[in-house]
């Protein structure tokens, strides 16, 4: 039941990750697209290409979950450690940029919801599933 | 017992096997027994997917080159998953 | 009653053996060198009970064979130095192999205390080690410890006191059989009739390594009184059959040892193995590598921005007070301009290299980097690289000094020349401010496109480099990969932070002297003749300028350009310090005074930004070659060739792009 569930997460989270991932780099050849604000890209390549990676990471673990692989759930797993990961980097680097333009005097012009990006608010998904699941897998790792 | 033997870096992923002998160079040999790598010990390939392997002996994982683990023969009748 | 013990710390690598070293010496401690090697040599002090410890922490080992520097470094020390106790790290997790060592610490009749380290996590896994009964075994003091934790410390002393004060030692060694015996025995005769060997080295070992056919012991029997009869020993046997069924010998006596010691506990598959199937998926392995990658650089860049922010304010802020303060003039000169202005542009950079540090400890201590040099040992293979020079590059992204010093992981004394003649080609974060200035200035629409050919195009002529020096004066391959893949742990801040300090604090020691020293040279040069404008066309500085220019003349430099460049050989972010001197303007108006130039166009920007990314390494970094290297030769060819190479592109870029553009 839990293989499931984490199979149905896995799977949304997988697309979501790969779908905004491509938007973004589309974005960031093309030019900004029209219509998509709320997704708040950043036009950045490597972000898209990040965002691709850890949705590949848990599509490839829910199709091997799919598929009655045991690794698959591993790969999911490790999906939410890195989503989490990219996450806390994202976030960082927001209180970073923030820090700095309260220093440079900037901080009138500054905004949290400019410096919002999908690897950002796609954490928020991730760390659900990492504390539902990934706590006892990180657990058995720190005990390896 | 041992009807064959075989390079570790034939062996798929996943294989056990039991080292019959290693071929290295001096240095090498020496270092890779001070590593866990000697006759009859238990070897397990973990990931063979690349230019190297990465090989468990005992508690220990290992990345080995091919070259490397082309010296290490052991015997290749046993095949657990 | 006060008593001087010396201890030295031994073990395999990734035993934690450094963390225990910390925690054993905590700030009592000095990292210099072993002579004649670079392999690094840290020492340390400790008391406990009236007695004080001198701590050498030996370079991690497998066996005491002599294949590698540290090998050699860690065996010597233990036999010429003779400390009072080697203690033992030992890997509680990973028992088999690492009493393999302790078997052959035995045979040099040395006092030993093994430290059980990660006992916790043995613990943890539920493969308790019964230590007690393992040291009844071992007939040496087994003590259980946590390096990460300070656990254990006391009682490891307190055995190191006991042992270094119980004498005789008795011997507990291996029986390696009767054939080997009678071997052994034979040698060890003919070896007593060496007068010099035996007062100095334990006969049986000799014997022992005799027979594994060891030649750095072969060498030391040559020649002296024994030689004769322990040739004619040798040249009676097959010394490769001996080697082999001696390490069984060992394996065997320690797997007799084990079951009585712990339960025997097999795991399908550790959690460790399978976040390895992850990270070292066929397909997925590289991409979440450079997903990682990218991390570690947007922390870099981004977390590091209000901390050069802060200090860039600060520096400015005591250059003006002191330029405004101080009398005479010269004097605020001298401090303003040349050490604070000169140091600062180089303390800028302090925020970006501690970051970077600390997230390669990070991933160090968690065990990501030995899978990440296992992902990329295949690509840097075919380019004649060693897997493990991919973190070496790594760091040349944020300073080539570091990156330099971390070359030491790399075993094959070509594969680290190798490596360290392509790093300063790897564009180092001081480089970015001249990318900034002129990719902003002369290309505004299309910058980060820009910046990011140049990363690429130094990554490029690194590739190059290393297959031309291959294919020429490094002749050879890539030596094979061996690495062990420690266990993936959670790191402990305390250890990162202490990871990243001990590096970072090298870098600014190293880096501080040099650089000091540099930048009072260059105000000197741009100060003198007395009188003159500071960086004026009448100093040294402008009068070398003018003798340069008719060589940089092709490239579209004028001679305030040659001199900034001769600037930016102290440190390469003061070519963008030293235009705004020259032009005469601060560095907020140097962009238009840039543009106002004539002599100036995109084309020429270009070949300039290409120039600076690869002429020489900077004076720092010269110095670290210098030290790694040991030869003046191989620093002098890393200047030469990176000012030819330079020459070379930036000719090809500057006019390639004048075709494109006009104006070259």
């Amino acid at each position: 039941m839990s293989d499931t569930a984490k199979l149905v997460f896995g799977a949304v989270l997988g697309v979501l990750y790969l779908v905004i991932g491509l938007l973004q780099m589309v974005g960031a050849v093309v030019g900004p697209l029209p219509g998509l604000d709320a997704l708040s890209l950043t036009g950045n390549l490597f972000g898209g290409f990040v965002l691709l990676v850890v949705g590949a990471v848990f599509i490839a673990g829910v199709r091997k979950l799919a598929a009655g692989s045991g690794e698959g759930a591993i790969f999911v797993s490790v999906g939410f450690l890195l989503s989490v990961a990219f996450g806390l980097v994202e976030l960082l680097a927001l209180c970073a940029l923030g820090l700095d333009a309260y220093l440079v005097g900037e901080w009138a012009e500054w905004s949290v919801a400019d410096a919002v990006n999908p690897l950002l608010y796609l954490a928020v998904l991730g760390a659900v599933g990492f504390l539902a699941w990934g706590r006892t897998f990180l657990r058995g790792l720190t005990a390896a | 017992m041992m009807d064959g033997t075989c390079p570790l870096a034939l062996l798929a992923a996943g294989t056990e096997a039991k080292v019959a002998d290693i071929r290295a160079g001096k240095g090498m040999q020496a270092r890779l027994f001070g590593m866990g790598f000697c006759p009859d010990a238990r070897v397990k390939v973990q990931c063979a997917d690349r230019g190297s392997i990465i090989v468990s002996v005992g508690d220990a994982r290992y990345a080995l080159s091919r070259g490397i683990a082309m010296k290490i023969l052991v015997g290749c009748a046993k095949e657990t998953a | 009653m006060k008593r001087e013990i010396r201890i030295a710390l031994t073990g395999n690598p990734n035993v934690g053996k450094t963390t225990l070293f910390n925690a054993l010496t905590g700030s009592r401690q000095h990292v210099g060198n072993w002579p004649g090697v670079t392999v690094e040599k840290k020492t340390g002090k400790a008391s406990r009970n009236g007695c004080e410890f001198e701590v050498v922490d030996l370079p991690g080992t497998y066996s005491l064979t002599a294949y590698s520097a540290d090998e050699v470094v860690a065996r010597d020390f233990i036999l010429d130095e003779k400390p009072d106790v080697v203690v033992q790290v030992v890997d509680a997790t990973n028992l088999e192999r690492n009493l393999y060592l302790t078997t052959q610490l035995a045979e040099l009749r040395t006092p030993i205390v093994v430290a059980l380290n990660m006992a916790d996590m043995a613990e943890a896994q539920g493969d308790p080690i019964d230590y007690r009964r393992l040291s009844a075994f071992l007939e040496i003091p087994v003590v259980r410890t946590v390096g990460t934790r300070g656990e254990g410390l006391q009682d490891l002393l307190d055995a190191a006191i006991r042992e270094a004060e119980t004498s005789p030692h008795h011997e507990h060694t291996i029986g390696y059989g009767n054939e080997v015996e009678t071997l052994i025995a034979t040698l060890v005769d003919a070896l007593r009739t060496d007068a010099d060997l035996s007062g100095r080295y334990p006969l049986r070992w000799l014997a022992v390594k005799l027979l594994e056919g060891d030649e750095n012991v072969l060498a030391m029997v040559r020649g002296g009184a024994a030689f004769p009869r322990v040739e004619g020993v040798l040249s009676s046997i097959d010394a490769d059959e001996y080697e082999a069924a001696m390490a069984d010998k060992r394996y065997e006596a320690i797997s007799a040892v084990l079951p009585q010691v712990r339960k025997a506990s097999f795991r399908e598959m550790s959690p460790s193995d399978m976040v390895d199937r992850v990270v070292t998926d066929r397909y997925l392995g590289i991409p979440i590598f450079l997903a990682l990658m990218w991390g570690a650089f947007e922390l870099t860049f981004t977390v590091a921005t209000p901390f050069m922010t802060a200090i860039d304010t600060v520096v400015a802020w005591l250059a003006e007070f002191v330029a405004g303060s101080i009398e005479p003039a010269w004097l605020a000169s001298l401090l303003g301009d040349g050490i604070i202005g000169g140091v600062g542009s180089v303390l800028i950079f302090l925020p970006n290299i501690f970051i970077l540090f600390l997230i390669l400890a990070i991933l160090e201590d968690s065990g990501y980097l030995a899978r990440a040099a296992f992902i990329m040992d295949r690509p840097l293979y075919a380019l004649g690289l060693p897997g493990k020079s991919f973190v070496p590059m790594l760091v040349g992204f944020g300073c080539n000094v570091p990156a330099i010093m971390a070359t030491r992981s790399i075993e094959g004394e070509k594969d680290r020349l190798l490596t360290i003649l392509v790093n300063p080609f790897m564009s180092c974060s001081a480089r970015l401010p001249v990318y900034i200035l002129f990719a902003g200035v002369f290309f505004p629409e299309q910058a980060g496109s820009v910046v990011f050919f140049l990363y690429v195009l130094g990554i490029a002529v690194a590739i190059a480099s290393a297959k031309l020096f291959r294919s020429t004066i490094l002749p050879g391959e890539a030596s094979p990969f061996v690495m062990e893949m420690p266990p993936y742990r959670i790191p402990t801040a305390k250890t990162a932070l202490l990871h990243m300090w001990s590096r970072g604090s090298m870098y600014i020691r190293k880096a501080g002297t040099i650089i000091l020293a540099g930048v009072l040279v260059v105000w000197v040069l741009a100060s003198f003749p007395f009188g003159v404008e500071y960086g004026g066309a009448e100093s040294f500085a402008g009068m070398i300028g003018h003798v340069l220019e008719p060589l940089v003349a092709p490239l579209g430099f004028d001679w305030k350009v040659a001199v900034a460049l001769i600037f930016g050989f102290i440190a390469k972010e003061i070519v963008v310090g030293s235009l705004g001197t020259l032009y005469g303007t601060g560095e907020e108006t140097l962009p238009t005074a840039l543009l106002a130039d004539p002599g100036l166009s995109a084309a020429t920007a270009l070949a300039l930004m290409v120039f600076v990314l690869l002429y020489t390494p900077c004076v720092a970094a010269l110095g670290v070659i210098r030290k790694e290297t040991g030869s003046w030769k191989w620093t002098g060819f890393s200047v030469a060739y990176g000012l030819v190479v330079a020459w070379i592109l930036a000719f090809v870029v500057g006019h390639g792009a004048g075709l494109f553009m006009g104006g070259m």
